[in-house]
Protein backbone atom coordinates (compact mmCIF):
# COMPACT_ATOMS: atom_id res chain seq x y z
CA UNK A 1 0.00 0.00 0.00
CA UNK A 2 2.57 2.37 0.85
CA UNK A 3 4.77 1.24 -2.16
CA UNK A 4 1.44 1.77 -4.21
CA UNK A 5 1.38 5.26 -2.61
CA UNK A 6 4.92 6.08 -3.29
CA UNK A 7 4.45 5.42 -6.72
CA UNK A 8 1.50 7.31 -7.15
CA UNK A 9 3.19 10.32 -5.64
CA UNK A 10 6.42 10.09 -7.07
CA UNK A 11 4.36 9.27 -11.31
CA UNK A 12 5.03 6.16 -13.34
CA UNK A 13 5.58 5.81 -16.71
CA UNK A 14 5.60 2.44 -18.87
CA UNK A 15 7.71 2.28 -21.27
CA UNK A 16 8.76 0.43 -24.54
CA UNK A 17 11.60 -1.32 -25.10
CA UNK A 18 12.75 -2.68 -28.47
CA UNK A 19 16.17 -3.89 -29.30
CA UNK A 20 17.65 -7.20 -29.96
CA UNK A 21 18.54 -7.78 -25.97
CA UNK A 22 15.86 -5.99 -23.39
CA UNK A 23 17.35 -8.36 -21.01
CA UNK A 24 20.50 -6.70 -21.21
CA UNK A 25 18.69 -3.79 -20.49
CA UNK A 26 17.06 -5.03 -17.52
CA UNK A 27 19.61 -6.63 -15.99
CA UNK A 28 21.68 -3.01 -16.24
CA UNK A 29 18.62 -1.29 -14.96
CA UNK A 30 19.00 -3.71 -11.91
CA UNK A 31 22.54 -3.18 -11.37
CA UNK A 32 21.78 0.52 -10.94
CA UNK A 33 19.36 -0.06 -8.72
CA UNK A 34 16.61 1.11 -10.98
CA UNK A 35 13.35 -0.28 -9.94
CA UNK A 36 11.03 -2.09 -12.62
CA UNK A 37 7.92 -3.68 -12.65
CA UNK A 38 4.83 -5.07 -14.02
CA UNK A 39 7.14 -6.10 -17.20
CA UNK A 40 5.63 -8.04 -20.21
CA UNK A 41 6.11 -9.05 -23.68
CA UNK A 42 4.63 -8.82 -26.73
CA UNK A 43 6.06 -9.79 -29.70
CA UNK A 44 9.05 -8.88 -29.09
CA UNK A 45 8.86 -6.15 -27.43
CA UNK A 46 9.24 -4.97 -23.38
CA UNK A 47 7.16 -3.20 -22.03
CA UNK A 48 8.25 -2.16 -18.04
CA UNK A 49 6.88 0.65 -15.67
CA UNK A 50 9.55 2.88 -14.15
CA UNK A 51 9.28 5.72 -11.53
CA UNK A 52 9.57 8.75 -13.41
CA UNK A 53 12.72 10.07 -11.26
CA UNK A 54 14.56 7.13 -12.70
CA UNK A 55 13.38 7.57 -16.50
CA UNK A 56 15.81 10.63 -16.59
CA UNK A 57 18.58 8.07 -15.29
CA UNK A 58 18.48 5.31 -17.90
CA UNK A 59 19.69 6.97 -20.95
CA UNK A 60 22.87 6.09 -20.64
CA UNK A 61 21.52 2.27 -19.99
CA UNK A 62 19.80 2.13 -23.04
CA UNK A 63 22.87 3.56 -25.40
CA UNK A 64 25.16 0.70 -23.58
CA UNK A 65 22.37 -1.75 -24.27
CA UNK A 66 21.72 -0.82 -27.86
CA UNK A 67 17.77 -0.60 -27.62
CA UNK A 68 15.52 1.96 -28.18
CA UNK A 69 12.98 3.00 -25.35
CA UNK A 70 9.58 4.65 -26.14
CA UNK A 71 7.06 6.50 -23.65
CA UNK A 72 3.55 4.25 -23.91
CA UNK A 73 1.87 5.76 -21.09
CA UNK A 74 1.98 7.30 -17.59
CA UNK A 75 -0.19 7.56 -14.65
CA UNK A 76 0.68 9.37 -11.19
CA UNK A 77 0.42 12.75 -9.39
CA UNK A 78 2.93 15.01 -11.50
CA UNK A 79 1.25 14.34 -14.47
CA UNK A 80 -2.26 14.98 -13.05
CA UNK A 81 -0.74 18.13 -11.50
CA UNK A 82 0.24 19.33 -15.01
CA UNK A 83 -2.93 18.69 -16.53
CA UNK A 84 -4.92 20.60 -13.60
CA UNK A 85 -2.03 23.78 -13.84
CA UNK A 86 -3.59 23.29 -18.29
CA UNK A 87 -6.32 24.05 -16.91
CA UNK A 88 -5.89 26.21 -14.25
CA UNK A 89 -8.95 28.41 -14.45
CA UNK A 90 -11.46 25.58 -14.41
CA UNK A 91 -9.83 24.82 -10.92
CA UNK A 92 -10.08 28.20 -9.48
CA UNK A 93 -13.66 28.15 -10.98
CA UNK A 94 -14.18 25.34 -8.50
CA UNK A 95 -12.91 26.69 -5.67
CA UNK A 96 -14.22 30.09 -6.24
CA UNK A 97 -17.54 28.23 -6.31
CA UNK A 98 -17.31 26.22 -3.17
CA UNK A 99 -16.11 30.00 -1.44
CA UNK A 100 -18.89 31.73 -3.03
CA UNK A 101 -21.45 28.76 -1.74
CA UNK A 102 -19.79 28.95 1.65
CA UNK A 103 -20.15 32.90 2.19
CA UNK A 104 -23.43 32.74 1.09
CA UNK A 105 -24.32 30.27 3.29
CA UNK A 106 -22.64 31.86 6.02
CA UNK A 107 -25.52 34.33 5.85
CA UNK A 108 -29.33 34.38 7.29
CA UNK A 109 -31.48 34.35 4.40
CA UNK A 110 -35.01 33.54 5.57
CA UNK A 111 -36.55 34.71 9.25
CA UNK A 112 -39.81 32.12 10.35
CA UNK A 113 -41.76 32.68 12.72
CA UNK A 114 -43.56 29.47 14.11
CA UNK A 115 -46.24 28.78 16.45
CA UNK A 116 -48.20 32.59 16.82
CA UNK A 117 -51.66 32.52 17.13
CA UNK A 118 -52.51 36.16 18.94
CA UNK A 119 -49.85 37.87 18.18
CA UNK A 120 -48.55 38.53 14.73
CA UNK A 121 -45.53 37.00 13.66
CA UNK A 122 -44.28 40.76 12.13
CA UNK A 123 -44.65 41.72 15.87
CA UNK A 124 -41.56 39.46 16.74
CA UNK A 125 -40.00 39.62 13.16
CA UNK A 126 -39.91 43.43 13.96
CA UNK A 127 -37.75 42.87 17.56
CA UNK A 128 -35.37 40.23 16.21
CA UNK A 129 -35.00 42.64 13.46
CA UNK A 130 -34.18 45.16 16.47
CA UNK A 131 -31.61 42.71 17.73
CA UNK A 132 -29.81 42.25 14.50
CA UNK A 133 -31.68 39.36 13.36
CA UNK A 134 -32.77 39.87 9.55
CA UNK A 135 -32.21 38.32 6.28
CA UNK A 136 -29.25 39.54 5.04
CA UNK A 137 -26.98 39.36 8.45
CA UNK A 138 -23.77 36.96 9.17
CA UNK A 139 -24.88 34.38 10.74
CA UNK A 140 -21.79 34.41 13.48
CA UNK A 141 -22.65 37.51 14.88
CA UNK A 142 -26.61 36.29 15.75
CA UNK A 143 -26.70 35.88 19.28
CA UNK A 144 -29.85 33.33 19.75
CA UNK A 145 -29.94 33.62 23.55
CA UNK A 146 -30.36 37.62 23.31
CA UNK A 147 -32.72 37.36 20.62
CA UNK A 148 -34.66 34.39 22.68
CA UNK A 149 -34.78 36.76 26.04
CA UNK A 150 -35.25 40.17 23.94
CA UNK A 151 -38.59 38.50 22.46
CA UNK A 152 -39.54 37.53 25.61
CA UNK A 153 -39.16 40.57 27.37
CA UNK A 154 -40.81 42.71 24.66
CA UNK A 155 -43.73 40.64 24.01
CA UNK A 156 -45.35 39.82 27.26
CA UNK A 157 -47.54 37.28 25.35
CA UNK A 158 -45.09 34.87 24.52
CA UNK A 159 -43.95 32.21 27.09
CA UNK A 160 -41.07 30.75 25.28
CA UNK A 161 -39.26 30.96 22.22
CA UNK A 162 -36.45 29.69 20.57
CA UNK A 163 -33.95 30.60 17.79
CA UNK A 164 -33.02 27.94 15.40
CA UNK A 165 -30.69 27.93 12.55
CA UNK A 166 -31.21 25.60 10.10
CA UNK A 167 -29.02 26.59 7.19
CA UNK A 168 -29.82 29.99 5.82
CA UNK A 169 -32.73 29.85 7.24
CA UNK A 170 -33.98 31.51 10.70
CA UNK A 171 -37.00 29.46 12.51
CA UNK A 172 -38.36 31.47 15.40
CA UNK A 173 -40.13 29.03 16.82
CA UNK A 174 -42.96 31.09 19.36
CA UNK A 175 -45.43 29.21 22.50
CA UNK A 176 -47.88 32.00 23.61
CA UNK A 177 -49.41 32.34 27.08
CA UNK A 178 -53.29 31.98 27.44
CA UNK A 179 -53.81 35.36 29.18
CA UNK A 180 -57.11 35.27 31.09
CA UNK A 181 -59.92 36.82 28.81
CA UNK A 182 -59.80 40.54 29.94
CA UNK A 183 -63.19 41.96 30.81
CA UNK A 184 -64.55 45.06 28.79
CA UNK A 185 -64.64 47.61 31.49
CA UNK A 186 -66.02 50.27 28.86
CA UNK A 187 -69.31 51.50 29.96
CA UNK A 188 -72.12 49.64 27.82
CA UNK A 189 -75.86 49.45 27.33
CA UNK A 190 -77.93 45.90 26.83
CA UNK A 191 -80.17 46.62 23.94
CA UNK A 192 -82.69 44.44 22.56
CA UNK A 193 -80.99 42.35 19.32
CA UNK A 194 -85.20 41.57 18.30
CA UNK A 195 -88.53 42.39 18.51
CA UNK A 196 -90.70 40.98 21.55
CA UNK A 197 -92.19 41.01 24.99
CA UNK A 198 -89.93 40.97 28.08
CA UNK A 199 -90.95 38.60 30.30
CA UNK A 200 -87.93 38.07 32.55
CA UNK A 201 -85.57 41.37 33.59
CA UNK A 202 -82.77 41.04 36.05
CA UNK A 203 -80.48 44.28 35.53
CA UNK A 204 -76.87 42.86 37.57
CA UNK A 205 -75.09 46.51 36.80
CA UNK A 206 -77.34 49.91 35.28
CA UNK A 207 -80.78 51.03 35.58
CA UNK A 208 -83.33 49.02 33.44
CA UNK A 209 -85.37 50.95 30.65
CA UNK A 210 -87.78 48.70 30.46
CA UNK A 211 -90.40 46.58 32.45
CA UNK A 212 -91.97 43.22 32.48
CA UNK A 213 -94.38 42.77 29.83
CA UNK A 214 -93.40 45.99 27.47
CA UNK A 215 -93.16 45.04 24.15
CA UNK A 216 -89.57 46.29 22.78
CA UNK A 217 -88.43 46.24 19.36
CA UNK A 218 -85.06 45.67 17.91
CA UNK A 219 -82.44 47.96 18.92
CA UNK A 220 -84.01 49.70 21.94
CA UNK A 221 -82.28 50.06 25.16
CA UNK A 222 -83.34 47.51 27.83
CA UNK A 223 -80.46 48.33 30.74
CA UNK A 224 -79.05 51.69 30.88
CA UNK A 225 -75.56 51.58 31.95
CA UNK A 226 -75.23 54.51 34.22
CA UNK A 227 -75.09 53.64 37.86
CA UNK A 228 -75.77 57.02 41.11
CA UNK A 229 -73.34 58.43 42.12
CA UNK A 230 -73.43 57.67 46.05
CA UNK A 231 -71.98 60.92 47.58
CA UNK A 232 -71.34 61.06 51.14
CA UNK A 233 -74.56 62.82 52.26
CA UNK A 234 -74.99 64.49 55.75
CA UNK A 235 -79.02 65.54 56.30
CA UNK A 236 -78.18 68.84 56.07
CA UNK A 237 -76.67 68.57 52.33
CA UNK A 238 -79.59 66.24 51.50
CA UNK A 239 -81.84 69.37 52.33
CA UNK A 240 -79.73 71.63 50.75
CA UNK A 241 -79.48 69.86 47.63
CA UNK A 242 -82.40 67.49 47.17
CA UNK A 243 -84.30 68.77 44.17
CA UNK A 244 -80.64 68.58 41.80
CA UNK A 245 -80.43 65.57 39.85
CA UNK A 246 -78.37 62.90 41.32
CA UNK A 247 -75.05 62.58 39.26
CA UNK A 248 -74.62 59.49 37.35
CA UNK A 249 -71.66 57.29 36.52
CA UNK A 250 -71.52 54.98 33.25
CA UNK A 251 -71.23 51.30 34.29
CA UNK A 252 -71.02 48.58 31.79
CA UNK A 253 -74.49 47.43 32.25
CA UNK A 254 -75.35 43.14 32.86
CA UNK A 255 -78.48 41.74 33.42
CA UNK A 256 -80.42 38.77 31.78
CA UNK A 257 -83.66 40.12 29.45
CA UNK A 258 -85.55 37.29 28.60
CA UNK A 259 -88.27 37.86 26.05
CA UNK A 260 -90.98 36.12 24.25
CA UNK A 261 -90.20 36.47 20.51
CA UNK A 262 -91.78 35.25 17.30
CA UNK A 263 -90.21 33.93 14.54
CA UNK A 264 -92.49 32.90 10.66
CA UNK A 265 -91.40 30.98 8.16
CA UNK A 266 -92.77 29.70 4.85
CA UNK A 267 -92.30 26.52 2.74
CA UNK A 268 -93.53 25.09 -0.34
CA UNK A 269 -93.62 21.56 -1.89
CA UNK A 270 -95.29 20.77 -5.33
CA UNK A 271 -97.31 17.38 -6.18
CA UNK A 272 -95.85 16.98 -9.81
CA UNK A 273 -92.08 16.80 -9.26
CA UNK A 274 -89.21 15.95 -11.92
CA UNK A 275 -85.99 14.14 -11.23
CA UNK A 276 -82.97 13.90 -13.33
CA UNK A 277 -80.89 10.56 -14.05
CA UNK A 278 -77.67 10.20 -15.28
CA UNK A 279 -77.96 8.36 -18.50
CA UNK A 280 -74.38 7.37 -18.67
CA UNK A 281 -73.98 9.33 -22.13
CA UNK A 282 -71.30 11.71 -22.58
CA UNK A 283 -69.56 14.07 -24.96
CA UNK A 284 -65.74 15.67 -23.70
CA UNK A 285 -64.56 19.02 -24.88
CA UNK A 286 -60.83 20.31 -24.55
CA UNK A 287 -60.07 23.61 -25.51
CA UNK A 288 -56.51 24.58 -25.28
CA UNK A 289 -55.67 28.06 -24.06
CA UNK A 290 -52.73 29.72 -25.37
CA UNK A 291 -52.25 32.99 -23.77
CA UNK A 292 -55.72 35.15 -25.49
CA UNK A 293 -55.94 32.30 -28.11
CA UNK A 294 -58.34 29.43 -27.66
CA UNK A 295 -57.52 25.64 -29.20
CA UNK A 296 -60.01 23.13 -29.59
CA UNK A 297 -58.15 19.47 -29.30
CA UNK A 298 -61.85 17.96 -29.46
CA UNK A 299 -65.07 19.47 -29.69
CA UNK A 300 -68.23 18.47 -28.68
CA UNK A 301 -71.97 18.96 -30.73
CA UNK A 302 -73.85 22.51 -29.15
CA UNK A 303 -75.94 21.26 -27.68
CA UNK A 304 -74.48 18.28 -26.94
CA UNK A 305 -78.09 16.50 -25.61
CA UNK A 306 -81.77 17.01 -24.90
CA UNK A 307 -81.02 17.56 -21.24
CA UNK A 308 -77.51 17.57 -20.00
CA UNK A 309 -75.46 19.13 -17.03
CA UNK A 310 -71.86 19.27 -17.24
CA UNK A 311 -68.44 19.20 -14.67
CA UNK A 312 -65.56 21.76 -16.01
CA UNK A 313 -62.36 20.37 -15.26
CA UNK A 314 -59.30 23.17 -15.62
CA UNK A 315 -55.38 22.60 -15.78
CA UNK A 316 -52.84 25.26 -15.28
CA UNK A 317 -49.32 25.31 -15.67
CA UNK A 318 -47.80 26.40 -12.29
CA UNK A 319 -47.35 30.22 -11.83
CA UNK A 320 -43.65 30.23 -12.41
CA UNK A 321 -41.82 33.06 -11.34
CA UNK A 322 -43.38 36.01 -12.97
CA UNK A 323 -44.45 34.47 -16.23
CA UNK A 324 -46.97 36.36 -18.45
CA UNK A 325 -46.95 32.86 -20.79
CA UNK A 326 -50.45 31.47 -19.86
CA UNK A 327 -51.31 28.15 -20.68
CA UNK A 328 -54.42 26.39 -19.72
CA UNK A 329 -56.56 23.76 -20.85
CA UNK A 330 -60.10 23.07 -19.88
CA UNK A 331 -61.65 19.98 -20.25
CA UNK A 332 -65.98 20.22 -20.34
CA UNK A 333 -67.77 17.07 -19.62
CA UNK A 334 -71.91 16.88 -20.53
CA UNK A 335 -73.73 14.51 -19.23
CA UNK A 336 -76.50 13.35 -20.82
CA UNK A 337 -79.64 13.68 -17.94
CA UNK A 338 -83.22 11.83 -18.39
CA UNK A 339 -86.28 13.32 -16.73
CA UNK A 340 -88.52 11.32 -14.56
CA UNK A 341 -91.43 12.91 -13.25
CA UNK A 342 -93.21 11.90 -9.97
CA UNK A 343 -96.20 12.62 -8.30
CA UNK A 344 -96.92 12.66 -4.79
CA UNK A 345 -99.58 12.44 -2.23
CA UNK A 346 -100.89 15.54 -0.49
CA UNK A 347 -99.33 14.13 2.70
CA UNK A 348 -96.13 13.54 1.56
CA UNK A 349 -96.11 16.93 -0.15
CA UNK A 350 -97.05 18.49 2.89
CA UNK A 351 -94.30 16.85 4.88
CA UNK A 352 -91.84 18.27 2.47
CA UNK A 353 -92.83 21.63 2.67
CA UNK A 354 -93.25 21.56 6.55
CA UNK A 355 -89.86 20.51 6.53
CA UNK A 356 -88.34 22.93 4.26
CA UNK A 357 -90.28 25.31 6.44
CA UNK A 358 -89.20 24.64 9.70
CA UNK A 359 -85.51 24.07 8.27
CA UNK A 360 -85.73 27.84 7.08
CA UNK A 361 -86.88 29.09 10.82
CA UNK A 362 -84.41 26.62 12.38
CA UNK A 363 -81.53 28.85 11.49
CA UNK A 364 -82.75 31.99 12.62
CA UNK A 365 -83.30 30.82 15.96
CA UNK A 366 -80.47 31.07 18.73
CA UNK A 367 -79.84 27.45 20.17
CA UNK A 368 -80.53 28.82 23.61
CA UNK A 369 -83.65 29.31 22.81
CA UNK A 370 -86.43 27.77 24.15
CA UNK A 371 -89.17 27.15 22.29
CA UNK A 372 -92.90 27.61 23.45
CA UNK A 373 -95.28 26.83 20.63
CA UNK A 374 -95.27 25.93 17.49
CA UNK A 375 -97.90 26.42 14.72
CA UNK A 376 -98.17 24.80 11.63
CA UNK A 377 -100.76 26.33 9.19
CA UNK A 378 -101.60 25.15 5.89
CA UNK A 379 -102.64 28.18 3.52
CA UNK A 380 -105.58 27.08 1.52
CA UNK A 381 -105.62 28.43 -1.87
CA UNK A 382 -106.78 27.52 -4.98
CA UNK A 383 -103.75 25.79 -6.79
CA UNK A 384 -104.09 22.14 -7.27
CA UNK A 385 -100.61 21.41 -7.78
CA UNK A 386 -98.74 23.31 -4.85
CA UNK A 387 -98.80 22.64 -0.97
CA UNK A 388 -98.12 25.47 0.93
CA UNK A 389 -96.98 25.54 4.89
CA UNK A 390 -96.60 28.18 7.30
CA UNK A 391 -95.33 27.92 10.40
CA UNK A 392 -95.14 30.40 13.31
CA UNK A 393 -92.86 29.81 16.41
CA UNK A 394 -92.99 31.16 19.87
CA UNK A 395 -89.39 31.37 22.11
CA UNK A 396 -88.33 32.64 25.06
CA UNK A 397 -84.78 33.99 25.11
CA UNK A 398 -82.15 36.04 25.97
CA UNK A 399 -82.38 39.12 23.73
CA UNK A 400 -79.85 41.60 25.20
CA UNK A 401 -76.83 42.34 23.49
CA UNK A 402 -74.01 44.79 25.04
CA UNK A 403 -73.82 47.83 22.67
CA UNK A 404 -70.98 50.34 23.74
CA UNK A 405 -71.88 54.08 24.70
CA UNK A 406 -70.26 55.99 22.32
CA UNK A 407 -68.77 59.05 24.16
CA UNK B 1 40.36 -25.75 -1.91
CA UNK B 2 37.26 -23.87 -2.59
CA UNK B 3 35.13 -27.20 -1.71
CA UNK B 4 36.62 -27.97 1.06
CA UNK B 5 35.92 -24.38 2.69
CA UNK B 6 32.59 -24.90 1.28
CA UNK B 7 32.27 -27.77 3.17
CA UNK B 8 33.75 -26.70 6.15
CA UNK B 9 31.19 -23.81 5.79
CA UNK B 10 27.71 -26.11 5.49
CA UNK B 11 29.19 -28.16 8.55
CA UNK B 12 29.40 -24.95 10.61
CA UNK B 13 25.78 -23.99 9.31
CA UNK B 14 24.18 -26.81 9.97
CA UNK B 15 25.92 -26.97 13.44
CA UNK B 16 25.04 -23.72 14.65
CA UNK B 17 21.71 -23.69 12.92
CA UNK B 18 22.27 -20.42 11.05
CA UNK B 19 20.27 -20.65 7.81
CA UNK B 20 22.29 -21.85 4.57
CA UNK B 21 21.42 -19.28 1.59
CA UNK B 22 23.18 -16.59 3.92
CA UNK B 23 25.84 -18.58 4.81
CA UNK B 24 26.51 -20.09 1.26
CA UNK B 25 25.07 -17.10 -1.10
CA UNK B 26 22.07 -19.45 -2.23
CA UNK B 27 19.02 -18.29 -4.15
CA UNK B 28 16.34 -18.32 -2.31
CA UNK B 29 12.96 -19.82 -4.37
CA UNK B 30 9.77 -19.25 -2.76
CA UNK B 31 6.95 -20.45 -4.82
CA UNK B 32 3.18 -19.29 -4.45
CA UNK B 33 0.95 -22.07 -6.02
CA UNK B 34 1.80 -21.92 -9.85
CA UNK B 35 1.13 -18.51 -9.90
CA UNK B 36 3.87 -16.85 -8.07
CA UNK B 37 7.23 -17.47 -8.01
CA UNK B 38 9.62 -15.00 -6.27
CA UNK B 39 13.54 -15.46 -6.50
CA UNK B 40 15.60 -13.73 -4.27
CA UNK B 41 19.91 -13.72 -4.46
CA UNK B 42 19.93 -13.72 -8.37
CA UNK B 43 22.32 -12.43 -10.50
CA UNK B 44 20.33 -11.34 -13.48
CA UNK B 45 18.10 -12.31 -16.47
CA UNK B 46 19.31 -13.90 -19.21
CA UNK B 47 16.57 -14.46 -21.03
CA UNK B 48 12.49 -13.08 -20.85
CA UNK B 49 9.85 -14.03 -23.31
CA UNK B 50 6.40 -15.20 -22.19
CA UNK B 51 6.30 -18.38 -22.03
CA UNK B 52 9.91 -18.61 -20.21
CA UNK B 53 11.98 -16.77 -18.05
CA UNK B 54 15.59 -17.78 -17.69
CA UNK B 55 17.46 -15.79 -14.16
CA UNK B 56 21.46 -16.38 -13.79
CA UNK B 57 22.05 -17.81 -10.52
CA UNK B 58 25.57 -18.73 -8.48
CA UNK B 59 25.50 -21.78 -9.75
CA UNK B 60 24.30 -22.10 -13.02
CA UNK B 61 21.03 -20.64 -14.40
CA UNK B 62 16.84 -21.24 -13.28
CA UNK B 63 14.67 -21.92 -16.19
CA UNK B 64 11.07 -21.03 -15.44
CA UNK B 65 8.50 -22.26 -18.27
CA UNK B 66 4.93 -21.47 -18.39
CA UNK B 67 2.76 -18.94 -20.03
CA UNK B 68 1.81 -15.31 -19.50
CA UNK B 69 4.45 -14.67 -17.56
CA UNK B 70 5.61 -11.28 -16.21
CA UNK B 71 7.76 -9.95 -14.05
CA UNK B 72 6.11 -8.09 -11.61
CA UNK B 73 8.60 -6.70 -9.53
CA UNK B 74 12.08 -6.37 -10.70
CA UNK B 75 14.80 -5.58 -7.88
CA UNK B 76 18.52 -6.08 -7.30
CA UNK B 77 17.58 -8.70 -4.32
CA UNK B 78 14.55 -10.22 -6.12
CA UNK B 79 12.63 -10.88 -9.07
CA UNK B 80 9.21 -11.51 -9.01
CA UNK B 81 7.96 -13.98 -11.61
CA UNK B 82 3.91 -13.86 -12.25
CA UNK B 83 1.52 -16.07 -14.49
CA UNK B 84 0.64 -19.62 -15.27
CA UNK B 85 3.84 -21.49 -14.45
CA UNK B 86 4.28 -24.91 -15.87
CA UNK B 87 8.05 -25.76 -14.80
CA UNK B 88 10.97 -24.77 -12.72
CA UNK B 89 14.60 -26.74 -13.99
CA UNK B 90 18.11 -26.38 -13.00
CA UNK B 91 20.45 -26.53 -15.73
CA UNK B 92 24.11 -25.69 -15.46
Amino acid sequence: MALKLRKYINGSVKICIKGAMPEKFINLCVAERIYLWGLSKENEDLYAWIELSDFYRIRPLVRKSYTQVTVKGYRGWPFLAKRIWRRKMLVLGAIMCLITIQILASYIWFVDVVGTKATSPLKIAEVAQEYGLKPGVLKDTIQSKRIENAILIAIPEVSWVSVNFTGTRVVIEVVEKTLPKQDDKAPANIVSDRDGIITEMIALAGQPAVKKGDTVRKGDILIKGVAPLIAPVTPEQAAQSAPQIAPVQPVKARGIVKARVWYESYGEAALQQTTTERTGRQETEVLLHFGGYVMALKRAPQPPFELYESEITNKRLPQWRNSQLFVESTIQVYYELQAFPQEISVEQARDEAKARALQSVQQIIPESAQILARNIEILKLNEPNLVRIKVGVETVEDIGISQMISQ
Amino acid sequence: MQRRQKGILQNIAQRLDIPQDIVLDLPRITMLGNKQLLIENHKGIIEYTSSLVRVKLNQGELYVHGHNLLLGNLQTEQILIEGTIAEVKYGT
